[in-house]
C-alpha cells in the first residue's frame, strides 16, 4: 500500500491503538493535519489553546489510563512549547509520544523559518528521541517510539519529522513480527532468599510505595504483601491511590509533607521495604539521616536508581508487581500485633487537621473531605503545584490507582488543567476535577477554552488565597516574613473569567457554601470553575524543613 | 553514603552509530556531573557501531552510576568498566617544539630514547609523535618542556582488555 508519510503516521497511530491525540496545527505539520482530517472518524484530535496544554493533556491521558499519550506540534515555537510538558512526563516516568514537524530536509541546519533543533533540546528530558531523515524509516521509527515509551521504566519519546517527508510517498509495510522477548524473570534466586530472611526477621517492618506500583499495576500485590507481612504502608506523592487510603494499614505520605505517623514509624521500624520508588530528595529530606538504623530493601525496575540517592542493603531489580507476587507466593503469614497497635495509636494521636482563624472560614481540608464524600472517593483528581497540591494529596481519600494525577518530580505549575482534559477524554464516564491554586490557574487558564470548545466536563477548583502560598510559607519559615513577590493581588475575577470562556462558575466564600456549591457544580456535566476563597495563612503541615531529618517534622507554625 | 577514594576509570562503550550518539553520551555525563578526563570515539570493525572510550574521574559509586545511566541510553549496546591492570592502555601524542641550531641534536636524541617518531622538521620547528601509556607520555612531555613546546595534541586513552 503506497501512502504519504503523513498517512503512514496515521496508520502507525491506529496500529498502536491510539484513539485520541492532542495538538496544535502549524506550517510544518500541515500534511499531518491534512491526514488527520482524512482519518477524523478513527482518530479524535483535541486542539488545545497552547502546545504546553497538549503535552500535559497527553500526559494526563497516559497517567489516567496507562496507555501511551500522544501530542503533536509544529516546528520551532510549537515544538519548544511542548518542552515543559515533556520534562514533566520524563520526571514522573509517563509514557508519552510527542510528534513534531520540522522544516524540509534541505532547509535543516540553515536557521530556516520556525526551525529549532528539538531533538537536541529534548535530549535530556526524553527517554529517547528521533529525527527521521528517510521516509522509508518513518513507520518503524514511530513503532520504536511507542515501544520505548511504554516499556521498562516508562517515559516520553519525541519523533521529529521534516515536512517534506510527510508528503513523500512510500510503500507502507505492516510491522515485522515482534522478536521473542527474552523474559528472564528473576535471575536472582539468592537475593529472593535474602529478602525473605530479612522479612522473616523483621518485627517492625515499614512498607513504602512509590509511583512504580501504579506504573506496573502492583496495587493488589502490594495490598497482599502488606497483609502477609502485617506491616503498615506509606505512599509517596506519586503513589496516591496505589494503596487504599481508607485501609487501616495506611499511614499517609512520607517525606517533606508526610504524616507524623509515617515519621514516627520510620524512626521506630526495623526494616524498610521500598517498592517502585526512586528516593527523591523530597522524600529523603536528609539522605544522611534517612532510615540509617535499619536495613533497606529496594524493589525497582531501573537499576540506576539503586544506590543513587541512598545506599540500600538489598536490591531487587524488576517489575514491582512481578516481584511482589513472587514474594507473596513464598512469604508466610506474619503477625506484628504490637507494632500495628503502635501505628494505630499514632494515627489516632496525630491526625491531619486544619482550623480556620475565622469560625466561618473555609479550610481546604473541609472542602476536600466534602468533595471526597460527594464523589464517593471515586473522582480523578488532577492538581497543579503548590500548597493545594499537598492538601489534595492529604485530604482527598484516594482508593484506586490512576486516580491522582500530579506533577511530582518536575513540580510544574500550570500542569493540572491540561492534564485534566487528557484524563477526562481517556475516562469519559469519570468525574475529573483539577485542584488548582490561583497562581497555578493563572499560568494556563487558557485551557478552559479547550474544555468549553469540546465540552470536556472537567471541574476546576481554585483554592484562591491571593498569594503564592507555598513560596510564601517558606518565606514565613526561613525568610523572616519578607514576602517578596508572593502577594498576587491580581484582582482577577475568576467567575467572570470562566464565564468569558463560556464555562459555568461558582464561589465558595464561607463554610456554609462548601457543600451546596460543590453539590451544584457536581450536578453539572459541563466545564465548571469554583473560586474557593481561603485564608492566605493556612499552611501545609506537617513539614520537614530543608536539610532536617524526615523523622522530625514541624507540626505547627 | 559510602564513598571510596577518587581515581580514574576507563569506560568502554559500544554504541549504535546513530546521529547524535556522542552528544547523548557526553550530554549525560555533563548533566549528571560526571567528570570526563578524555574521550576517544571511532567506528569499529562493524561500521554500524562506534566504540567510545571515556576516562572518568570519580569513586566507585560514581562509576557504577555512570555504567548504569549510560547503559539505559537506547543506542548503547554495551558498557564495560575496564581495569587498567588487565587492559592495554595507549594514548597518542603529537608535540611541536621550537628547533634551534643549538637544541636540534638534543631533541632528536631524546626522541630516540623514547622511540618517538619525527614527523616533520622545519627551519624553526619539529613535530614528534609518541604512542604509550599516560605515564610515558607525561614523562616525554616533561622532558621537552624546557625546550619551548609550541603545541601539544593528545588523543586521550584507548584501551583494550587483554
Amino acid at each position: 500500500m503506497v501512502l504519504t508519510g503523513a498517512q503512514v503516521i496515521m496508520e502507525c497511530l491506529l496500529e498502536q491503538g491510539v484513539d485520541t491525540v492532542f495538538g496544535y496545527p502549524g506550517g510544518a505539520v500541515l500534511n499531518i493535519y491534512d491526514a488527520l482530517y482524512e482519518y477524523r472518524d478513527r482518530i479524535n484530535h483535541i486542539r488545545t489553546a497552547h502546545e504546553q496544554g497538549a503535552a500535559h493533556a497527553a500526559d494526563g491521558y497516559a497517567r489516567s489510563s496507562g496507555k501511551t499519550g500522544v501530542c503533536i506540534a509544529t516546528s520551532g515555537p510549537g515544538a519548544t512549547n511542548l518542552v515543559t510538558g515533556i520534562a514533566t512526563a520524563y520526571m514522573d516516568s509517563v509514557p508519552v509520544v510527542a510528534i513534531t514537524g520540522n522544516v524540509n530536509l534541505d532547509l535543516l541546519g540553515l536557521d530556516s523559518f520556525q526551525e529549532v533543533d528539538i531533538t537536541g533540546i529534548t535530549m535530556p528530558i526524553t527517554k529517547h528521541n528521533f529525527l527521521v531523515k528517510d521516509v522509508r524509516k518513518l513507520a518503524d521509527t514511530i513503532r520504536a517510539a511507542f515501544r520505548i515509551a511504554n516499556s521498562g521504566r516508562k517515559g516520553p519519546v519525541l519523533v521529529d519529522i521534516p515536512k517534506d517527508l510527510t508528503a513523500q510517498k512510500v510503500e507502507f509495510l505492516p510491522p515485522a513480527p515482534p522478536e521473542q522477548e527474552k523474559h528472564h524473570l528473576f535471575p536472582f534466586e539468592q537475593r529472593f532468599e535474602q529478602a525473605l530472611q530479612m522479612l522473616e526477621k523483621a518485627e517492625r517492618p515499614f512498607v513504602y510505595a512509590g509511583g512504580g506500583v501504579i506504573a506496573s499495576g502492583a496495587s493488589e500485590a502490594l495490598k497482599t504483601f502488606a497483609e502477609r507481612l502485617d506491616a503498615p504502608v506509606a505512599c509517596s506523592l506519586m503513589c496516591q491511590g496505589g494503596f487504599d487510603q481508607t485501609d487501616s494499614r495506611y499511614m499517609g505520605m512520607l517525606g517533606m509533607h508526610g504524616t507524623n505517623t509515617a515519621a514516627l514509624a520510620i524512626k521506630n521500624c526495623d526494616l524498610f521495604v521500598a517498592v517502585g520508588t526512586r528516593f527523591s530528595d523530597r522524600v529523603l529530606c536528609n539522605a544522611k539521616s534517612f532510615a540509617q538504623h535499619c536495613p533497606i530493601i529496594q524493589i525497582d525496575i531501573d537499576s540506576a536508581e539503586f544506590n543513587k540517592n541512598i545506599d540500600v542493603d538489598l536490591k531487587l531489580k524488576g517489575d514491582a508487581r512481578e516481584i511482589l507476587e513472587e514474594l507473596n507466593r513464598r512469604l508466610p503469614q506474619h503477625t506484628h500485633a504490637d507494632w500495628m497497635a503502635n501505628i494505630a495509636a499514632w494515627k489516632a494521636d496525630y491526625p491531619l487537621s486544619q482550623t480556620a482563624s475565622d469560625p466561618n472560614g473555609v479550610t481546604p481540608q473541609e472542602v476536600l473531605e466534602t468533595l471526597s464524600d460527594l464523589t464517593n472517593d471515586d473522582a480523578i483528581i488532577c492538581t497543579d503545584v503548590g500548597q493545594h497540591q499537598m492538601w489534595a494529596a492529604q485530604f482527598y481519600r484516594f482508593r484506586h490507582p490512576r486516580q491522582f494525577i500530579s506533577s511530582g518530580g518536575l513540580g510544574t505549575m500550570g500542569f493540572g488543567l491540561g492534564a485534566a482534559l487528557g484524563a477526562q477524554v481517556a475516562n469519559p464516564d469519570a468525574r475529573v476535577i483539577n485542584i488548582a491554586g490561583d497562581g497555578s490557574f493563572h499560568m494556563n487558564c487558557n485551557e478552559l477554552a479547550t474544555a468549553v470548545a469540546y465540552n470536556i466536563p472537567v471541574m476546576e477548583l481554585v483554592f484562591n488565597n491571593s498569594v503564592l502560598g507555598m513560596v510564601r510559607q517558606w518565606q514565613k519559615l526561613f525568610y523572616d516574613n519578607r514576602f517578596s513577590q508572593t502577594d498576587l493581588d491580581k484582582n482577577t475575577d475568576f467567575v467572570k473569567l470562566a464565564e468569558a470562556f463560556g464555562a459555568k462558575a461558582f464561589v465558595i466564600q464561607t463554610k456554609a457554601d462548601i457543600r451546596p456549591v460543590l453539590e451544584q457544580a457536581l450536578a453539572l456535566r459541563e466545564p465548571v470553575l469554583i473560586d474557593c476563597r481561603i485564608d492566605k495563612d493556612v499552611n501545609v503541615l506537617p513539614m520537614v524543613p530543608a536539610g532536617a531529618s524526615v523523622e522530625s517534622p514541624i507540626l505547627e507554625m | 553514603m559510602t564513598t571510596t577514594a577518587e581515581k580514574e576509570y576507563i569506560i568502554s562503550i559500544l554504541a549504535k552509530n546513530n546521529p547524535g550518539v556522542l552528544l547523548r553520551i557526553s550530554g549525560l555525563f555533563s548533566r549528571r556531573c560526571y567528570n570526563i578526563l578524555s574521550i576517544v570515539a571511532a567506528q569499529t570493525e562493524n561500521t554500524e557501531y562506534s566504540r567510545i572510550l571515556i576516562v572518568v574521574q570519580g569513586d566507585d559509586r560514581i562509576v557504577r552510576q555512570v555504567d548504569k545511566q549510560v547503559s539505559k541510553l537506547v543506542d548503547i549496546e554495551q558498557v564495560d568498566v575496564l581495569d587498567p591492570k588487565s587492559a592495554v592502555v595507549r594514548e597518542h601524542l603529537l608535540i611541536k617544539v621550537e628547533r634551534t641550531m643549538q637544541n636540534s641534536e638534543k631533541l632528536v636524541e631524546m626522541a630516540n630514547v623514547f622511540h618517538a617518531n619525527i614527523l616533520s622538521v622545519e627551519a624553526n620547528t619539529m613535530i614528534l609523535e609518541l604512542t604509550g601509556d599516560a605515564t610515558t607520555i607525561n614523562s616525554f612531555i616533561e622532558l621537552y618542556n624546557p625546550y619551548h613546546v609550541l603545541k601539544i595534541l593528545r588523543t586521550g586513552a584507548m584501551a583494550m582488555p587483554k
